[in-house]
């Protein structure tokens, strides 16, 4: 781990379990939970302090954009294309322990400054440039794992190996939901590799946190949805069954009264039957005008699946889902933007999520949203400023990459942040992965380091015993 | 990176450092001092935070260093931790951890340390704060102390109490004021019997019967149906599965790339096969730790033994990772956290890092027992991209296994007669060479066999000057560097392979005797890494006149491999021609085109392709031998380095092979030194003296009889777990459970039987709202298993097979190939057996497990959630499959009787275990109304699989 050198002491601090607190550790995780919660475990809960934030949207890029050709500007790479020099390549120094020297290679686009800001930018993501003064540009992170599996879930769940839960699912936990209709935590369209439901998992954390998939990778947008919302039979049919399971179910409860945790499953009945109406409305953008439709790019064959993702994310944001993750993924090993070779396809993938990216930050601004949802748009790792097989692809880069967040109290037009000349290894204010995900927690009220649960003796955090909150990304 | 320049630079400055301790301190003073205080401080110093067990504020603080040693070692600023971490050189040790200083300043630290690190700050002493308990203490804690046969308490309501366990539970029940509740009715008993021991539902002509009995004689008819159902073969699927959620068993290993555990099926038979033989638990913990290392009289026995060792491989095994030595950790962690919940209630896993804050578990515990399970092979090879598990070949028994071993025999035999017949074709060959090695005429690509890739199709860097002057070449000439540039240029070939596999790959250069570099590097990325291979172009190329042979290697299907030639630090022309790739097994194809000329060469090569034909058909036609999931010694045998900080290369010092030291009662059993330790530490675990072994499962047979234990912590013994609410009747059961023979359906046997067991379902008094005192029955939710196998008994589709393998299509996988995800991810679930069987895949889980708590396979779970959620509700509305399975019920329904009331009762008692009330008979009349259709009954049907009283077991 890179940071090695942290000590789990003052993580120890946090945990309030020294001796005198073990006579109250005397309890099941599942009776913690049941103690701890109130009887809707999702209700809304008070963060630990004035929240800047109250939701968030993901935006995956899965396979690890290169941020040297998007938004991080790295002129020797232009100056010293195609020389052979010294590089500390991360996987060959894995798994051999030696790292032979690699051909630079430029950036296929364009870069150039943009906005009142001047941020930099190529023009691989022409659109999302036109909103440089909204985004707060992090130049400077780094994380852990080398193949896309690991560091997935490092991305996703704070670590490459252990089963740990996700950060929807602690986020849901921290705060619940806005809208008991809808779930609090929502993946659309995920993968089922590099982790698959792992990353939006609720691992030892209540069932209930666990991230509610719609769709899956490689199904289109137009078929996502909340599994098993809609009943097979007519309305009117599906009105009479359901009556007669009410009409059991009062019965067979009157016969063990005083039972809650009975009354709850026939609430969660109640509450199924409720979102089985009005899920579907928040899912149909069919009542979006044309204008908007067009804003994310809804209707042009290159834009539309991720379009309609997008524009799923608003809706439910606006219905008061916390945590909505968007992917930009696929089932594959070598997912979505993982140009090993042929780094011109990243101009493909670019195409299909740009004009919708910068859709949803046009949208949620004009709605008055981007205020109280943080928007974050990033891979699990970047991607290297040398060409891989010496040829016409870039290899993974944990070392250094580049992601932004945009709104929810982060501060716009900022660039933050340095990786070394080349744009390989993060130097200069580095912001580690778990340093991010404090971050956002921070934003949304939560202190990471109180944000536990206690399971199997210990109590547990997404940032371990790690993460530091980068305070100066905030407004 | 960080530019080599900046470092050389730094170092540079530090040459000129003063040596004179006056000048030193005062160096100290004006330079290193604020820049400590500036920089380093915040983090290192008492009055601030002390990360990593570092102090920088004292000259002891450094000496002494933090959790990864000494700081500093003065006069050698490149062996110390201090200065390489302030550089960035080590990825892993890089600070400050935001931003790397200015130049200048390291610089000033360098030659601070180069001095000898003058440093006056000398007052005080740094200690190391103790955090977890002593080891004392930890053996006065009750369960790490030793087992004792408690006194059975006297009760005041003697005509109660059944046997000692009524009594110990009854004690407490009076002593609190309480009342136990009355006996649950036989309805209720049977279900729950039913339920508990063999995990279906009693059928209604079940029920009458024993209601018949119990009517007569209960004790008696309660004994002889738990007897029957404990000798039930379902009975070790019920239980079985029990154990594989310890086992955290699986079929693929979830996360990263999941990959198809083929055989782990094998596993979840041992378990079931195991519980309805009541092997005892002891052995049947010795055979998953060290079954390949017991005795075996049979191989039948071997067989299992083997198998059983699975419980140590089918992890959710991040095969992915490229560190093959942090895989190789995280795998030992993984067994041993496993281990350590599964058997003994202790998170061991804590202690990777440090010494357990809480517990006393040292890390030099942790790393005693890793050294056992790293002198133990779990990884097939520590070299693949993907890594893969081992398959164990398994013996067979009495004429298979003659038979297997004839074959094996065969094809041992036909295997040295193909390395013999490839040596003689390579000595034929090489004699061709000789003749062919004039300068050549040329070739085209498409004459030559395998995949050729010309220098034309390659990607080139830099100047290279066609040329045609050496004659032997293939396509249209070939390139050279023109012996100048060294260094700038390179040519890549891409392979695109049409199947991934071994390959051995070929370069052809044109060979000059003089002016060609002798040390031409040509490096290879393949699957399994990367090579470099030096190639002497003054030489002849061996085969052919045109080509050498780089290796063999094996590459992905299109994925990422590549062949790279560089001019860099060559010594004259580098020449490249193109590149030939031939898969494995084909080579022979390769000199088929040959020179017939050569008649010794032609019959060699013609021998080598026969041999070749009849292994494979031999290999098709023979008997193939089953293979296990399962660990072995390594050749290896070693005690390992303690993992500062769990980082695994930062290594501390070497610690002998052992166990939890707080657990041990007398002498540690010895290791020999030529074996891994797997087998005394398996002992050691399965020893009635061992305090947690006997009262951990006890207290999860227990937990699984009650829905609570009687430590709900169920997986964690430790301080931090909860206290017994019955210490003394764990003893009790702990004692008992050895006395017969470590016998686990007479522990349950005992249990159920027991009047405690029996009470009925009452209201929690509001002095023990949690029921501590087992005053009565908890109503228990049906678990997912037992959703889906009481609906598809009341469907009438259940199907009860045992054992065996349920995975459609799978078979052995390539883990490098990106097809080796397909089985998991296109799986379609659909078959209709018992759930214990559904195929447990990591990343693609059967959805009704998902939504009913079945619970997170990935991780040892003594005791799953009970969570109550909207999807749940939403799964039983509207999932096709209770769509489906109610559809099938009605039909049933419909077939038992022309009456309505009657189909009504039937409908009932098959899916509810009762008959309906009159409330309950009035409603579901009105909603059939006087004709029903066949969906109208099949909506009933699944009404009723959503009510409450399907749901909960009284």
């Amino acid at each position: 781990m890179n940071c090695s050198l942290h000590s789990r002491r003052s993580a120890l601090q946090t945990l309030s379990c020294g001796f005198g607190a073990l006579a109250l550790a005397g309890i099941t995780a599942q009776q913690q939970a049941r103690a701890a919660l109130p009887a809707n475990p999702l209700a809304p809960r008070a963060p630990h302090f004035k929240p800047r934030a109250k939701r968030v949207i993901f935006l995956f890029m899965s396979g690890g954009v290169s941020h040297v050709d998007s938004f991080d500007h790295k002129p020797r790479l232009t100056a010293d294309d195609g020389k052979m020099m010294d590089f500390a390549d991360l996987r060959s120094l894995a798994k051999t322990g030696k790292s032979p020297q690699q051909r630079v290679m430029k950036p296929l686009w364009n870069f150039s400054q943009h906005g009142q800001s001047g941020a930099w930018a190529s023009d691989l993501f022409p659109e999302m440039a036109q909103h440089m003064d909204d985004l707060c540009l992090i130049r400077s992170m780094h994380t852990e794992g080398i193949a896309h599996g690991p560091a997935t879930l490092f991305l996703h769940t704070g670590t490459t190996t252990f089963i740990r839960p996700s950060m929807g699912a602690w986020v849901s936990y921290g705060l619940g939901t806005e809208n008991e209709n809808l779930p609090a935590f929502v993946s659309l369209s995920p993968a089922l590799g590099n982790g698959g439901p792992r990353n939006y998992g609720n691992a030892f954390l209540p069932a209930i946190y666990q991230g509610t998939a719609m769709g899956r990778a490689g199904v289109p947008a137009t078929e996502a949805t909340i599994r098993n919302l809609k009943s097979p039979r007519s309305p009117e049919e599906a009105k009479r069954q359901f009556d007669l399971l009410r009409e059991l179910n009062a019965e067979q409860l009157r016969a063990k009264p005083g039972e809650s945790e009975l009354e709850a499953v026939v609430n969660s009945y109640e509450l199924a039957w409720r979102m089985q109406g009005a899920a579907p409305e928040v899912l149909d953008i069919n009542g979006e005008s044309p204008e908007t439709l067009a804003l994310y790019g809804i209707g042009e064959k290159e834009t539309d699946n991720f379009g309609r993702q997008c524009l799923l994310a608003r809706r439910m944001a606006e219905s008061g889902v916390r945590f909505i993750q968007v992917n930009y993924a696929d089932n594959s090993n070598n997912p979505a933007w993982d140009q090993h070779s042929n780094l011109k396809k990243h101009g493909e993938h670019a195409k299909a999520v740009d004009k919708p990216v910068a859709g949803l930050l046009a949208d949620l601004k004009q709605r008055g949203l981007l205020d109280d949802t943080i928007v974050w748009w990033g891979g699990e790792f970047g991607r290297t400023p040398y060409a891989e097989r010496n040829g016409t692809g870039r290899d993974h880069n944990p070392a250094g990459f580049s992601v932004w967040v945009a709104g929810g109290g982060f501060k716009r037009g900022v660039t933050y942040g340095e990786t070394d000349e080349f744009g390989h290894h993060a130097v200069v204010d580095k912001v580690h992965m778990h340093d991010l995900h404090a971050t956002i927690l921070h934003a949304l009220g939560l202190d990471h380091e109180k944000l536990t649960y206690r399971y199997a003796g210990r109590d547990f955090r997404l940032t371990d015993v790690y993460g530091h909150i980068v305070s100066d990304l905030f407004t | 990176m960080f530019p080599r320049t900046t470092v050389l630079l730094a170092t540079a400055f530090a040459l000129n450092a003063p040596a004179f301790a006056d000048e030193g301190l005062d160096f100290f003073e004006k330079k290193v001092r604020p820049l400590l205080a500036e920089r380093c401080l915040d983090c290192h110093s008492e009055a601030k935070k002390v990360k990593g067990g570092l102090r920088l504020d004292l000259r002891e603080g450094w000496v002494k260093g933090g959790d990864s040693g000494p700081a500093i070692v003065p006069g050698e600023p490149d062996k110390s931790l201090f200065i390489t971490a302030i550089r960035y050189s080590d990825r892993d040790l890089q600070m400050p951890e935001k931003r790397k200083l200015p130049d200048e300043e390291i610089a000033i630290l360098e030659q601070w340390v180069k001095m000898g690190a003058p440093d006056p700050r000398t007052s005080g002493t740094v200690a190391k704060k103790q955090t977890g308990l002593s080891l004392e203490e930890g053996r006065k804690f009750w369960s790490y102390a030793p087992v004792q046969k408690p006194a059975v308490p006297a009760v005041k309501d003697a005509a109660w109490a059944r046997g000692d366990l009524d009594r110990f539970i009854l004690a407490k029940i009076e002593a609190a004021g309480a009342q136990p509740a009355p006996d649950a009715t036989p309805e209720a008993l049977v279900r729950r019997l039913y339920y508990d021991l063999v995990g279906l539902p009693p059928t209604p002509e079940q029920i009458d019967a024993f209601a018949k009995a119990a009517a007569v004689n209960r004790p008696q008819a309660t004994e002889k149906l738990v007897d029957e159902l404990l000798a039930s073969p379902h009975f070790g699927e019920r239980w079985g599965r029990h154990w594989l959620d310890v086992a955290r068993f699986a079929e693929s290993s979830g996360g990263g790339r999941t990959l198809l555990f083929k055989d782990a099926w094998r596993y979840r038979d041992y378990v079931i096969q195991s519980l309805n033989a009541d092997v005892p638990f002891d052995r049947f913990i010795r055979e998953q730790i060290a079954g390949d290392l017991l005795p075996a009289a049979t191989p039948e026995d071997a067989r299992r033994q083997v198998s059983a060792t699975a419980f140590l491989a089918l992890g959710p095994t991040n095969y992915e990772e490229q560190d093959k030595q942090q895989l190789r950790f995280d795998v030992i962690d993984e067994q041993l956290e496993t281990l350590g919940r599964g058997f003994l209630g202790q998170t061991i896993g804590c202690a990777r890092c440090h010494d357990h804050k809480f517990d006393p578990v040292s890390q030099r515990d942790y790393y005693a027992m890793a050294g056992i399970f790293a002198s133990t092979r779990t990884l097939f090879n520590y070299t693949d991209n993907v890594a893969r598990w081992i398959a164990a070949p398994l013996p067979a028994a009495g004429p298979n296994e003659v038979a297997l071993l004839a074959h094996e025999t065969k094809l041992a035999a036909l295997e040295k007669d193909l390395e013999g017949a490839k040596a003689e074709l390579t000595k034929a060959s090489k004699a061709v060479t000789e003749v062919t090695n004039k300068p050549g005429v040329p070739v085209a690509a498409g004459d030559l066999p395998g995949i050729i890739i010309d220098d034309a199709q390659a990607k080139i860097v830099g100047e290279w000057k066609h040329s045609k002057h050496v004659r032997s070449y293939i396509g249209d000439g070939y390139v050279h560097d023109l012996n100048q540039g060294k260094g700038e240029k390179t040519i890549t070939f891409t392979p695109s392979l049409p199947k991934a596999g071994r390959y051995e790959v070929r370069l052809a250069y044109a060979h000059l005797d003089g002016g060609r570099a002798t040390n031409v590097r040509v490096t290879v990325l393949h699957a399994d890494g990367e090579d470099n291979v030096f190639i002497d172009q003054t030489q002849v190329p061996p085969i052919d006149g045109r080509f050498v042979s780089l290796g063999k290697f094996r590459f992905e299907k299109d994925g990422a491999g590549y062949v790279l030639i560089t001019n860099d630090d060559s010594n004259g022309y580098v020449t490249v021609d193109a590149l030939q790739f031939i898969p494995e097994g084909d080579a022979t194809a390769a000199e088929e085109s040959r020179d017939a000329a050569n008649p010794q060469r032609a019959a060699a090569a013609k021998r080598v392709r026969k041999l070749e034909t009849d292994l494979k058909k031999l290999k098709k036609e023979g008997p193939a031998r089953d293979t296990a999931m399962a660990v072995r010694d390594d050749d290896q045998v070693a005690d390992v380095q303690i993992r500062v900080r769990g980082v695994e290369k930062q290594r501390g010092e070497t610690v002998p092979r052992g166990f939890l030291t707080v657990a041990l009662r007398n002498e540690a059993p010895a290791i020999p030194a030529n074996q891994s330790g797997r087998r005394e530490l398996a002992d050691w675990i399965a020893s009635a003296e061992n305090p947690l072994t006997t009262r951990v499962f006890v207290n999860r047979t227990w937990t699984w009889l009650f829905g609570t234990g009687l430590v709900r912590t169920v997986d964690n013994f430790g301080t931090t777990g909860e206290k017994p609410a019955h210490p003394e009747l764990i003893d009790h059961l702990a004692t008992r459970f050895v006395e017969q023979g470590w016998s686990v359906k007479r522990l349950v046997r005992e249990i159920v039987l027991s009047r405690t067991w029996q009470q009925a379902v009452a209201t929690p008094a509001a002095s023990d709202m949690d029921n501590r005192l087992f005053a009565h029955a908890n109503r228990r939710r049906l678990d997912a298993e037992q959703i889906r196998d009481t609906i598809l008994s009341v469907s009438g589709q259940l199907k009860l097979d045992l054992y065996g393998l349920n995975i459609g299509g799978a078979g052995d996988i390539d883990a490098n190939d990106f097809s080796a995800q397909n089985t998991e991810y296109a799986y379609v679930y659909a078959d209709t057996r018992r759930s214990v069987y559904t195929p447990a895949f990591r990343n693609k889980r059967l959805e009704l497990f998902e939504a009913f708590d079945f619970g997170d396979i990935n991780a040892t779970m003594g005791q799953r959630n009970v969570s109550t959620v909207a999807p749940q509700a939403l799964y039983l509305l509207n999932h096709s499959f209770v769509v489906e399975q109610a559809r099938a019920a009605a039909e049933r329904t419909l077939a038992s009787s022309d009456d309505g009331d009657a189909r009504l009762v039937s409908a009932f008692r098959r899916t509810l275990g009762r008959a309906p009330t009159a409330t309950e008979l009035a409603k579901c009349r009105r909603f059939l109304g006087a004709s029903a259709s066949l969906e109208t009954w099949a909506q009933l049907h699944q009404t009723l699989f959503a009510t409450l009283d399907f749901r909960y077991l009284d």
